[in-house]
């Protein structure tokens, strides 16, 4: 399992973004203000970006950086009239830090965050900051995170419930060629010992995973399953001269699981899952 | 089966937009409220179907998945094709709630975009 030491290099994430309020006055947007400075996420000021990269919003304006010390904030500017949020926008967010990650440690940002001015990011973000988006992104240097979700084969997971349950296969019994109405009972009780069964899996399954690719990544955070199939679903944070062994690892599970659970993996992506969850609620 | 989906730089990937969405819009820095300026339409992106809320409709579900097995299993004997489909035809109905809420979304977001690169200085060689 990981450990709350795993997950170093967001502990001090959550902070962040309560630190500038006091800066309010100096920049806060204009009456009738039709633009705003978009913010992807912040980079070492040594980072270089191509021209003609494209950002969010239509038109979509360029991506760019703006300095400060020794970091540096992607951003782009966004019309804040236009509503924000198609495909388009939510997957030229994701590319732009994506594309970072493998040349150099990146802090992502959540999708839809955007200051009044350029100087509102220099003031009101990277300088009261710094030191800690500094620490953050040596933290992160040679790391990628690596999503591995897994799903689980339904009528393998199925079988293997029904087989290790035998109130469910009596169940399933019962409730086989008989009349759906006359069996509703019968059958949200076996649903609900599938449901439960799957709850049970996931979570051992989970641990299987983690406890196979603990000595293989640098961090590690179990994510909220979101499909019912899902056997794990975790965010590795992996470092770059260690992405071969994490595959073998991978692959090996996989082909423990095979006809089981399905596994898939995304990355090299952005440590979006380790650099803290924001609480502005 | 693993599927290595290569992101960022390494190559191109046209990601399920609900992988984006699970990502961008939960996880990741945000910007403290008082020095954010507030952008249209993005109050209304939030992550509802943060599943897994087993329900009795979970439950039918399942126990009908189950059934389904069974039918499978019995119609073993018939020409392979048949039982193809209907094994693929199980499997999509029981996909789960955010997999179908965005599939449509998915559509339009499969156009890949155009790659966008960024190369660190110091690292440069000219």
């Amino acid at each position: 399992m990981a450990s709350e030491s795993d997950r170093a290099p967001a502990a001090a994430a959550g902070r962040w973004t309560d630190m500038s309020a006091s800066t309010r006055e100096k920049s806060g947007p204009d009456a009738g203000q039709q633009t705003g400075v978009y913010v992807y996420g912040i980079v070492p000021g040594d980072v270089q970006l191509h021209s003609g990269v494209r950002g969010v919003g239509d038109p979509p304006g360029e991506v760019r950086l703006m300095h400060s010390g020794n970091l540096a904030a992607l951003v782009s500017e966004v019309d804040i009239t236009n509503p924000l949020g198609t495909p388009e926008d939510l997957q030229a967010h994701q590319e732009i830090l994506d594309a970072v990650v493998s040349e150099a440690p990146v802090l992502p940002f959540r999708f839809g965050g955007a200051l009044a001015t350029e100087e509102a990011v220099v003031e009101d973000l990277l300088e009261p900051n710094h030191d800690e988006f500094a620490a953050a992104l040596r933290q992160l240097e040679g790391c990628a995170e690596y999503i591995v979700r897994g799903r689980y084969v339904e009528e393998a997971i199925l079988d293997e419930i029904l087989s290790g349950n035998s109130r469910a296969a009596r169940l399933r019994d019962r409730i086989r060629g008989a009349d759906p109405d006359a069996t509703r009972e019968l059958r949200i009780q076996l649903g609900e010992i599938v449901n439960n069964t799957v709850v049970d899996k996931r979570e051992k399954d989970t641990r299987s995973l983690l406890a196979e690719m603990k000595d293989h990544c640098a961090a590690s955070v179990p994510r909220t399953a979101t499909n019912e199939m899902d056997a794990a679903y975790v965010a590795f944070l992996i470092e770059d001269d260690k992405a071969g062994e994490f595959e073998r690892v991978i692959q090996d599970l996989s082909d423990r699981w095979q006809g089981r659970v399905e596994l898939t993996v995304r990355g090299p992506m952005a440590p979006y899952d380790f650099v803290g969850t924001l609480q502005d609620a | 089966m693993t599927v290595m989906q290569s992101g960022g730089s390494r190559g191109p990937s046209p990601t399920g937009l609900a992988d984006v969405i699970e990502t961008i819009l939960d996880k990741g820095l945000v910007i403290d409220a008082y020095v954010r300026v507030s952008l249209v339409g993005i109050e209304v992106l939030t992550i509802d179907a943060r599943v897994v809320i087993a329900s009795v409709d979970t439950y039918l579900r399942f126990a009908e998945a189950v059934n389904r097995l069974d039918i499978s299993q019995e119609k073993q004997g018939l020409p392979g094709l048949v039982g193809e489909m209907q094994e693929s035809g199980a499997r999509h109905k029981t996909k789960g709630m955010l997999d179908g809420a965005t599939d449509k979304l998915r559509e339009f977001a499969n156009g890949e975009r155009e790659r966008q690169g960024a190369r660190r200085g110091r690292r440069e060689v000219d």
